[in-house]
């Protein structure tokens, strides 16, 4: 006989271990916890930091020049002397202000287009399922670079780029997850009671979803940043003088040969924390809810 | 199966006619059409006229989006405004850098994927398994262009083993085999640590759900010795799902490849795009958007396929 037979897990059995399931309990928590100290620390830094840093942005200081950090600039100063932490304050606001709102604009969107897939007549349900497979052939930042190009950018277009070309995705949960809804019992019940369809819709798909729309709107908000980080890093997004995180990151690539780690490692770390809090706060959040999402 | 084929293959035109049609309404309700970004903001209305006439745009829409659709069947896609070249001799060489950079990245991504995920099956309420599941957690939040920069800046910058970016050095004259692949490594390495966190998470977890399956115990009651389990049953039928998954995960990959191509100034498809873009060279940009669509597209049809084939009830979905 084998003697490996406890190395073999088994369907629903959680861990046995008392300390294994604490364990299980306190990363949960431990997760949620960091997830939400990182989106703090993300928010408050891009719009509380200029009340504690007071140094403008845009001035120039002519006698620090490309400077490392220093006591008199916290994270050194760019190529032309201008001071790299108030660049990533100000950069972070410029960020969250379109990826923010341009994250709202995906949810409500990919719900509306799932929603109505699930509850209009078949035919309508698999015309816009071929459309969206359509768009979901393309990767989002394929998408992204083929408007920026053809739009002119500043932040109201920025913020509709982003929330009208990332929403398929979220349509086709929705759209699976409304069908699953729309047959269970209770609604049939409202059915036959004379509800209509945008009665169920509204009272009863939406609440019951609600927990997996938290749980992707979570989701989306990092993928919101980090696509606005990567528009503006190729130069497609947030458009100069005014900063970004993925424009100062693409600045410190201009002068890599230099060695230029505070013009690249803090801007980075920000459009990872941002990333690293969305992920944490959706998984505890989908573990906590007992279902995947 | 022939019956499989056949479905998969007409949703697949279907989404393909849908693909080329939005593509040509995208590019054809540019705010000022293509002569305005050729000819710059200073060109007169006379000017732009006649360029429209020279560009084809000067018809009714209808007539236009019936030459495109002759055009693309004759495979014509038309010159770079930018360079004035045809667009399709500019994708065929750009195309084979970006596939030497997206195969290594794969099959290094692949590789490195089945490893973790295999480790992080079997140690999965382990203290290895909840390290990798850390790992992957953090991995999946970084960006490929963070990623990118800062392998430029330790092993171009610090210790100068690899090129900063390029695909070979203009300064020699007979470059070898050696120095392209000294200047593919830090991008192939970027694509697959981007790759890597979402591939051995999803790897992992199949491993994990294979290894509670009625014929593992069975195997392992009757005495066959775990690694001949895990190699010769688990691993191969987990591996099928993975097939799925590349065919469907190729978009995000290649996405990644087009930030890092430009993190690198690596000249393949995704910096040829980036820089279309940034100079609204429309012909290049839609050629692009469409083969990524087509191959894309081909790709899920593909591993339904392969899926059809490896297991007898896909065939009947």
């Amino acid at each position: 006989m084998s003697a490996n037979l406890d190395i073999l897990p088994v369907a629903g059995r959680s861990p046995t271990g008392l300390l294994a399931r604490g364990m299980n309990a306190v990363g949960d928590n431990m997760a949620m916890s960091l997830g939400i100290l990182l989106a703090v620390f993300v928010v408050l830094f891009s719009f509380a930091g200029g009340l504690v840093y007071h140094v403008d942005p845009y001035a120039i200081h002519g006698d620090a020049i490309f400077q490392p950090p220093s006591a008199a600039h916290l994270l050194g100063t760019d190529q032309i002397g201008r001071d790299e932490m108030a660049r990533l304050i100000a950069g972070g606001k410029s960020t969250l202000i379109v990826s923010l709102p341009a994250a709202l604009l995906t949810i409500i969107v990919g719900a509306i287009y799932g929603m109505a897939a699930a509850l209009g007549p078949g035919w309508f349900d698999k015309s816009l399922m071929r459309v969206l497979d359509a768009i979901l052939a393309l990767p989002g930042i394929v998408i992204l670079i083929f408007f920026a190009a053809l739009i002119p950018l500043n932040n109201l277009s920025l913020i509709l780029l982003l929330g009208l070309t990332s929403w398929p995705g979220l349509a086709r949960i929705i759209r699976n997850e409304a069908i699953a809804q729309r047959n269970r019992d209770f609604v049939m019940a409202t059915r036959q009671m004379g509800a209509s369809t945008w009665y169920i819709a509204r009272v009863h798909l939406l609440r019951v979803m609600a927990p997996i729309l938290v749980v992707n709107g979570t989701l989306l908000v990092g993928d919101s940043i980090l696509a606005l980080s990567g528009l503006s890093f190729l130069g497609l997004g947030v458009q100069p003088p005014y900063p970004s995180w993925g424009g100062l990151l693409q600045s410190g690539l201009d002068l890599i040969e230099l060695n230029p780690y505070w013009l690249i490692i803090p801007a980075g770390f920000l459009v990872f924390a941002s990333m690293l809090s969305a992920s944490l706060i959706g998984n505890a959040l989908v573990a906590g809810w007992g279902g995947r999402r | 199966m022939v019956r499989l084929i056949i479905t998969r293959l007409s949703t697949s035109i279907v989404s393909l006619i849908i693909l080329i049609t939005l593509v040509f309404f995208m590019v054809h309700a540019t705010p000022g059409g293509p002569a305005y970004s050729i000819l710059g903001v200073k060109a007169t209305a006379k000017a732009i006229a006649a360029m429209n006439l020279k560009l084809g745009l000067a018809v009714p829409l209808p007539r236009q989006y019936a030459v495109w659709w002759w055009h693309l069947l004759q495979g014509r896609l038309g010159y770079s405004y930018q360079v004035n070249q045809p667009v399709a001799l500019l994708i065929r060489v750009y195309m084979l850098n970006t596939l030497a950079l997206y195969l290594s990245a794969i099959v290094l991504g692949t590789i490195l994927s089945i490893i973790v995920g295999l480790i992080q099956g079997v140690y999965y309420d382990r203290l290895a398994g909840r390290i990798i599941g850390g790992l992957q957690l953090i991995f999946y939040a970084l960006p490929s262009f963070f990623v990118g920069t800062i392998l430029i800046l330790i092993f171009a910058v610090q210790f100068r083993w690899f090129p900063t970016g390029g695909i070979s050095d203009l300064r020699i004259e007979n470059p070898g085999i050696f120095v392209y692949i000294s200047h593919l490594t830090l991008p192939v390495l970027t694509v697959a640590i981007v790759s890597i966190a979402g591939l051995s998470r999803y790897f992992g977890q199949t491993v994990r759900e294979e290894l509670t399956k009625e014929y593992v115990r069975t195997a392992a009651a009757k005495g066959v010795a775990f690694p001949r389990i895990l190699f010769g049953h688990v691993l191969r039928n987990a591996l099928r799902p993975l097939v799925t998954i590349l065919g469907l995960s190729f978009p995000y990959i290649f996405a990644g490849s087009i930030v890092v191509e430009s993190v690198f100034s690596y000249p393949g498809l995704g910096w040829l795009l980036w820089q279309s873009a940034l100079g609204q060279d429309y012909p290049v940009i839609s050629a692009i958007v469409l083969l990524i669509g087509v191959l894309t597209i081909l790709g899920n049809l593909l591993a339904d396929i392969v899926n059809g084939l490896l297991d007898p009830r896909e065939r009947f979905d």
